[in-house]
């Protein structure tokens, strides 16, 4: 985000409340960047680290250290393990990560007491709502909801478990307005924190339970684009013991839609999602071609001289529809024009209709395109 | 105007493969850049201005039209200063018109994969391109983000 994305006001209000929106930015920037690096790390677990920590916590809470088990992969985990909803270690700890998280919490707020009592934060709303969007917002949205999310889809449920690296979402919005904003917190408080902190740099998932803890690798590869999982050639993410998730563009997949994707099997899956992203991989042209289905109607594309408007049928998957193949205005590095496919309404029977309403027009108004690019 | 030169005068940037040192058409009539397209006002007049509609100038640096799904790849509206407004208080039933522009200078489009394109003085509807939505039992409509 660059700073003269901000409105006048928040700027004005952020000079007031004695932020320079300009230099929080390239700060904030520079925590976000770190924490996603730990999130992303792909080294071996920092084992002796990760012990240490997870015996601390065993502490806090009462009990002495637990026998430690080492997993290759979140999917490794012994069902008995992932299954003990009632066991004590895992509710009381996640009892009192809710209770601190919570404290933690309620100080961020602008008008909260941290410290002494009767002081306040000098922390003025602007710049702390601009730390929760760039750094809790960014990092739910790519760590949580990206990575998390497609990781457990495939490992399935599990009972009270924690993300270690992929933590880095609460803990890194607590770390960064620690450093960036200056929020004070009670020393038991500022201590929990530093555990959790230093556990999201050393290991990936773990389980703590009543005298065992296993704890998992972090994976070993890890693909994204845009920040979201995604491959386009094996697994998006890998771990040491082989175990690896598929992803297109941030949602999980079969292997086969990376692999090995064919219109036979697109058209027998049931699930639109991975239908979409199977189609996206091939490309709407090759899976035309391949599922053998002629055109109900061409004609040449107004305002794109040479090129022609095609229209479908699609198969009766989820809502009737038909499909309009139109052709790029303008030509990709590798000097061809991509061709592009949009779902029409089915009694559209006229590629030129097609196409004028997908721009809410009439046919004879599209036909009056003089230029596409 | 060539598009090297426009990019000049406007920063802006698009990808290296695009031919720089051709001249930009400046089109009087219906014409689409990617999901974007632009409308004689006159042909739409379904599309309204709402009453509390407020106009802002463009600058020569431009203003961001649309942005793409992953957030890049805007759509980007430069003009000469004094010469160009938009506004984005529009009104339309099939909610597909995002701004209006009038314009009394050539003004131009510019989008980092789809290049430049020129736009002539007059009034103009921007609106995105939709595509029917796979919900079942809705009849609703999704819209394009290239």
């Amino acid at each position: 985000m660059r700073p003269d994305l901000l409105s006048r006001r928040a700027r004005r209000r952020s000079r007031a409340g004695g932020y320079r929106v300009s230099e929080l930015v390239s700060q904030v920037e520079e925590v976000r960047r770190e924490w996603l690096e730990y999130a992303f790390a792909t080294e071996p677990a920092d084992r002796s680290t990760a012990e240490a920590v997870i015996s601390e916590f065993y502490a806090i809470i009462g009990r002495p250290p637990p026998a430690f088990e080492w997993v290759g992969s979140p999917a490794a985990v012994r069902a008995d393990i992932g299954s003990a909803a009632g066991d004590r270690v895992a509710v009381e700890f996640a009892t009192r990560t809710a209770r601190v998280r919570d404290r933690l919490e309620r100080d961020l707020r602008p008008w909260g007491l941290p410290g002494e009592p009767g002081e306040r934060t000098a922390c003025p709303a602007t710049a702390r709502s601009f730390v929760d969007n760039m750094v809790h917002g960014e990092l739910r949205r790519v760590v949580r909801e990206g990575v998390v999310a497609v990781v457990a889809a495939e490992a399935g449920r599990s009972a009270v478990r924690w993300y270690g690296q992929h933590d880095a979402d609460w803990v890194g919005w607590h770390d960064a307005c620690a450093r960036l904003l200056g929020t004070r917190r009670s020393p038991r408080d500022e201590h929990f924190l530093t555990l959790w902190t230093t556990l999201a740099r050393s290991c990936g998932w773990w389980w703590p339970r009543e005298g065992v803890c296993v704890v998992a690798e972090r994976p070993e590869s890890v693909h994204t684009e845009d920040w979201r999982p995604h491959s386009a050639d094996g697994p998006a993410l890998r771990y040491p013991d082989g175990w690896s998730v598929h992803a297109w563009r941030g949602t999980r997949v079969p292997a086969w839609v990376i692999e090995d994707p064919t219109a036979e099997r697109i058209s027998a899956e049931a699930n639109i999602e991975v239908r979409r992203c199977a189609i996206e991989n091939i490309g709407w042209e090759a899976y035309l071609d391949d599922a053998g289905t002629t055109a109900v109607g061409r004609a040449p594309d107004p305002g794109n001289p040479g090129c022609e408007l095609l229209l479908y049928d699609l198969p009766r998957w989820d809502r009737p529809s038909r499909l309009l193949l139109a052709v790029n205005g303008s030509v990709e590095r590798d000097g061809t024009r991509r061709r592009y496919g949009l779902r029409v309404p089915p009694w559209l029977d006229d590629p030129v209709e097609a196409a004028a309403w997908s721009y809410g027009l009439t046919g004879p108004q599209y036909a009056q395109l003089l230029r596409r690019t | 105007m060539e598009l090297a030169q426009l990019l000049d005068r406007t920063g802006l940037t698009v990808l290296d493969h695009l031919e720089l040192q051709v001249a930009i058409p400046v089109i009087d009539g219906l014409q689409a850049q990617g999901d974007l397209i632009i409308i004689p006002r006159a042909l739409v007049p379904v599309v309204t201005e709402d009453s509390w509609a407020r106009w802002s100038p463009v600058p020569r640096a431009g203003v961001e039209l649309v942005r793409g799904a992953n957030g890049a790849n805007p759509h980007t509206l430069t003009a000469d200063p004094g010469t160009c407004e938009w506004t984005i208080h529009v009104h339309e039933p099939l909610r597909l018109a995002i701004a209006l522009i009038r314009n009394t200078a050539p003004v131009h489009l510019v989008h980092p994969e789809h290049g430049g394109t020129g736009i002539a003085p007059g009034e103009w509807v921007v609106r995105r391109q939709q595509e029917r939505g796979t919900a079942r039992f809705r009849s609703t409509s999704t819209l394009v983000c290239d």
